[in-house]
C-alpha cells in the first residue's frame, strides 16, 4: 500500500504552499470574491451530477484556504451523505465551515452564498438545455458530448474515491470498513444509512478510531 | 407540449409547492422516484415519456442531477422564474435542515464522544465514495479507448496532482473528437 499516506504529511499542491496555512477570512472582500469565483467556475465542470467534483472541494476547503482540516473535511462529507436531500449540498456546509470563525451570522450567509454560487451557473445552462433540447437532441456535437462525457466522468469518479478514503481514513481498521462498505454498496440494495449507523456504533464503541 | 386532457399549466406557486412535497416525501430518500410520482402521476404536469427526457437531460448537463431535473420541471413550464421557484422548493427545507446539522456539528463535533461516532460514519462514507467510480465500470467494459481515457483522467487527477478543471478541458475535446459520431444512421 505505497499509496496511501495520510494526505496531512504529502502536499499535492500545484503550487507550493507558505509554510503555515490561515485561513482565508472572508470579511475581507478579495477573498470573498476570490471564493465566490471559484465555485462559479466550478459550477459547469460538475458532470455526471455533483460528486465528480469531491476533490475539488478538498483542494479549495483544505488545502487552498485552510478553513478545514482533513477530518472536518471527511465530517462534513458523511453528513451530507447521511442528511435528506441531494448530497452536492455538501458546498453549503463547507461555506458555513469557512466563515463559522466569524460568527454565526456570517456563517449562515456563507453556506447559503456558497450553494448559490454553486448551483447557478448549471442552473442557467441547464434552464436553456431544458427549452431548446429539441433543436440539439439529434446533433452530432450532443451525441459526440453524451458519449465522450461518460469516461471522464468515470475517471473522475475513481480519482475522487480515492481522494475521499485517504482523507477519511488514517488507519487500517478504517480502510477495511471502507472497502467492505464499498462491496456491500454494489453487491446489495441497502440503504448507504444502515452502514453508516453500524459504523458509527463502532466508532462510539472504539472499535474504529482515527 | 400541450396535449388536451392534460392538466392546467402549473404556476411558479404550484411548482415551489409541488417539489416542497416531493423534496418532504422524499426524506428517507428515492427523490428521483417521487418526483415521478407527484410530478406524473399524482399532479399529470407531464407525460411520462416527458420525464424521461428531463431525466436524459438533467444527467447529460452539467449540476447535481436531481436538482437539474428540478430545473427541468420548473423551466419546462415557466421559463427561468419556473426553474427557480421549483429549485426553492425541492431545496428550502433539506438545505434549511443541513444547515442546522452542520451548525450542530460546529459547535459539538470537539466532544470526544462526536468525534469517535463521527470516526466511524466516516469511514462507512468513504466506502459509498469509493463505489461510484465502480458503479459506472461495468458499462464500459467493452470499450477499451473508454477505459483508457478513464485511467488517464484518474492517473493525472491522482498522481499528476493536476486539478479538476484544466484535466477536463484537455481529455474533454479529445473524447469528443474520438466519440463523434460518424456513420449516418439516420433515416
Amino acid at each position: 500500500m505505497g499509496w496511501f499516506v495520510p494526505i496531512g504529511q504529502v502536499h499535492l499542491l500545484p503550487w507550493p504552499l507558505a509554510a503555515v496555512c490561515h485561513p482565508a477570512r472572508l470579511s475581507d472582500l478579495g477573498n470573498l470574491a476570490q471564493v465566490l469565483w471559484q465555485f462559479l467556475s466550478l459550477s459547469l465542470f460538475s458532470l455526471g451530477g455533483g460528486n465528480t467534483l469531491l476533490a475539488e472541494y478538498h483542494h479549495l476547503s483544505v488545502e487552498k484556504f485552510c478553513w478545514l482540516t482533513d477530518s472536518q473535511f471527511a465530517d462534513l462529507y458523511a453528513l451530507a451523505e447521511a442528511a435528506p436531500g441531494p448530497s452536492s449540498m455538501i458546498v453549503g456546509l463547507l461555506g458555513l465551515g469557512a466563515a463559522w470563525r466569524e460568527g454565526p451570522l456570517w456563517a449562515l450567509l456563507s453556506g447559503y452564498g456558497a450553494e448559490i454560487a454553486i448551483l447557478l451557473p448549471s442552473t442557467l445552462l441547464m434552464v436553456m438545455a431544458s427549452l431548446s433540447w429539441r433543436q440539439m437532441e439529434h446533433s452530432p456535437c450532443r451525441i459526440a458530448f453524451q458519449r465522450g462525457l461518460g469516461p471522464i466522468t468515470l475517471g473522475i469518479l475513481f480519482a475522487v474515491g480515492l481522494k475521499i478514503l485517504r482523507t477519511a481514513d488514517s488507519n487500517i481498521a478504517g480502510v477495511v470498513v471502507s472497502v467492505v462498505v464499498c462491496v456491500l454498496m454494489l453487491r446489495t440494495r441497502i440503504s448507504p444509512l444502515w452502514f453508516m449507523a453500524v459504523a458509527g456504533v463502532l466508532g462510539g464503541l472504539g472499535i474504529i478510531n482515527r | 407540449m400541450t396535449e388536451s386532457g392534460r392538466a392546467a399549466t402549473p404556476t411558479c406557486l404550484d411548482l415551489f409547492v409541488g417539489m416542497l412535497q416531493v423534496a418532504l416525501s422524499a426524506f428517507g430518500g428515492g427523490l428521483s422516484a417521487w418526483s415521478q410520482r407527484i410530478v406524473v402521476e399524482q399532479k399529470g404536469w407531464m407525460s411520462n415519456e416527458e420525464f424521461i427526457t428531463g431525466l436524459t437531460v438533467a444527467r447529460l448537463f452539467p449540476g447535481p442531477n436531481q436538482i437539474n431535473m428540478a430545473v427541468f420541471i420548473g423551466a419546462s413550464f415557466r421559463g427561468l422564474p419556473g426553474a427557480l421557484a421549483s429549485l426553492a422548493g425541492m431545496l428550502l427545507v433539506p438545505f434549511s435542515l443541513l444547515m442546522l446539522i452542520g451548525s450542530l456539528y460546529f459547535q459539538l463535533h470537539e466532544l470526544p464522544a462526536v468525534d469517535r461516532v463521527l470516526a466511524g460514519v466516516v469511514a462507512a462514507a468513504a466506502g459509498m465514495a469509493l463505489s461510484m467510480g465502480f458503479k459506472i465500470l461495468d458499462d464500459y467494459r467493452r470499450d477499451p479507448v473508454a477505459l483508457l481515457l478513464a485511467a488517464l483522467v484518474f492517473v493525472a487527477l491522482s498522481f499528476g496532482h493536476l486539478r479538476l478543471i484544466p484535466v477536463v478541458l484537455v481529455s474533454g475535446p479529445i473524447a469528443m473528437f474520438w466519440y463523434w459520431p460518424r456513420e449516418r444512421s439516420e433515416a
